[in-house]
């Protein structure tokens, strides 16, 4: 928006309003426009009582609001980060009176607005940590404002469907989720996306902007992933990945960080290909990908302990110390091919595998690991105790991985 | 605005300016997850299946892979052929063991 004094601000208001233009109403309240400076420069340490004059010079709640820019841009300049959030949450509470009287056209300020707000919030909190007041506090206020967004979003139910306020539900749950996420609060997504389970008639996900989708995926998986719902985790995020715009390199990073593990975990490795447009990810998961495929359980072992603090970090840690299981079966089936594909086997055999492989263990301890990986479904067999013998299936000895009925399964 | 909207890179850089380098050479760097954890806001609302990695899987459902004609996932890649230290170690130790085991039957 141009440089305008604060009346012609008005009048620009009233006319977004008159003519339901919802972007044009969303560039009116960003604080980094043209016009937001030119507001600074005609009010000189603007208050809300100074400002009071200007009351009722529209319909309410604008006239408070077109206020409350003023206050916002106005600390924004002086870079009061704290009293900027605190004016914005302002703005925004009383924005939500005109949006909850109306249908879904002034979803794109909204939008707007809340993005605003947790911009300011984040330099809130670091304003915060400098004077050593808090961490998160703005973020967490922020949060519970665009909660109320959400609501105000759900519970229309007269607006003619294809202008409902229903509209920007995901995208307002994107922010909510993004804003927990921000402040470790992950559990109180949950009761977000329960409420949204729980309210008929919402269209689908896949009817709203693929923006919308892809991002509220994303954390649905990710909150599936931190509750170990691994299947779960990884619809979600499979369906987020194909579904992200290419060009947004970062959150197919993002997506793909969680959703190689799950489908490696699954027996998808991910082809060269895949990890040649992803060097960062190339460098974490070929070195433990090539380990799986030679069944190399050293270098294995090595690349988790090597990776394991950034690993830990992710979350991830865990994830790859299960993987480690088909590792040890490509291991068991090299001692298979190197048999000749033999049905009987005795325990010795992979017990000096083990060891040529690096791992020093007993040979109790190799009988039990190979009772385990026929338990598991890795290898088809048995193993005979007293002859020390293990007897293998005459076909499908190794099922191929990715044909395991429960990859997921923990026991 | 001019403290906000940028703001998540920024604090994040300078904190890894001042870290030490240390043993972290050996830990793979992942770029954006370093600096942030946060999903990206879109350039754009929407777009179209060509702008997708959709593209890839052939008409197949997004959780295939190669044999299901995604080719960005491979689900046959059991190999029989690996020729490496470990199979010549392996093998002779087989012989060994065949040698080995072949003597109490002498008696």
């Amino acid at each position: 928006m141009p440089q305008m004094n604060f009346t012609q601000f008005l009048l620009e208001i009233a006319d977004a309003l008159r003519t339901e233009n919802g972007p044009k109403l969303a560039g009116l309240l960003k604080p980094v426009e043209e016009h937001g400076k030119s507001l600074v420069k005609e009010f000189r340490n603007p208050t809300k009582q100074s400002l009071s004059m200007y009351e009722g010079s529209m319909e309410s709640p604008w006239d408070e609001i077109a206020i409350q820019y003023v206050l916002v841009v106005n600390h924004c300049a002086k870079r009061r980060a704290i009293e900027a959030f605190k004016e914005e949450c302002q703005l925004v509470s009383l924005f939500f009176r005109y949006f909850t009287q109306n249908s879904g056209w002034t979803l794109p300020a909204l939008f707007s607005i809340l993005r605003d707000l947790r911009d300011l919030a984040f330099d809130a909190d670091l304003e915060a940590r400098h004077k050593g007041q808090g961490d998160t506090a703005n973020m967490e206020e922020a949060a519970r404002i665009i909660s109320k967004a959400f609501s105000n979003c759900i519970t229309d139910r007269s607006s003619p469907y294809a202008e409902s306020r229903r509209w920007g539900i995901y995208y307002v749950v994107g922010l909510v989720l993004k804003s927990y996420f921000r402040v470790k609060r992950i559990s109180l997504s949950k009761n977000i996306v329960r409420a949204i389970d729980a309210t008929p008639d919402i269209p689908p996900l896949s009817a709203y902007p693929r923006s919308h989708q892809v991002t509220y995926r994303y954390y649905l998986g990710m909150l599936n992933f931190l509750s170990e719902d691994f299947s779960k985790a990884e619809q979600e995020l499979t369906l987020a990945f194909y579904n992200c715009h290419i060009g947004a390199h970062a959150n197919q990073v993002r997506i793909l960080t969680y959703l190689i593990p799950l489908r490696v975990l699954r027996g998808h490795l991910p082809s060269r290909e895949l990890l040649d447009r992803f060097p960062a990810l190339d460098d974490l998961y070929s070195p433990f990908i090539a380990a799986i495929r030679k069944g190399d359980i050293r270098a294995y072992d090595e690349t988790l302990d090597r990776f394991e603090r950034r690993l830990a970090e992710l979350n991830l840690w865990l994830t790859m110390e299960r993987a480690r299981e088909l590792c040890i079966r490509g291991l068991f089936r090299r001692v298979w091919t190197a048999s000749d594909k033999a049905t009987r086997i005795p325990v010795s055999m992979f017990h000096t595998a083990l060891h040529i492989a690096g791992l020093d263990v007993s040979i109790e301890e190799a009988e039990c690991m190979v009772a385990n990986m026929i338990y598991r479904g890795y290898m088809r067999g048995y193993i005979s105790h007293e002859k020390q013998m293990v007897v293998l299936a005459n076909t499908n000895v190794f099922p191929r991985l990715a044909d395991r009925p429960n990859p997921y399964a923990l026991v | 605005m001019s403290t906000a909207a940028s703001s998540s890179t920024a604090p994040a850089n300078s904190a890894k300016v001042t870290e030490p380098l240390r043993e972290d050479d050996a830990q793979p760097t992942l770029g954006v997850l370093e600096e942030d954890d946060e999903f990206e806001e879109f350039a754009v609302a929407d777009w179209d299946d060509s702008q997708t990695d959709l593209a890839h899987l052939g008409g197949a459902a997004p959780g295939a892979a190669k044999s299901g004609g995604n080719k960005l996932w491979e689900d046959n890649w059991d190999d029989d052929d690996i020729e490496d230290d470990f199979s010549v170690q392996l093998r002779n130790e087989l012989e060994k063991k065949k040698s080995g085991s072949a003597e109490p039957m002498q008696h």
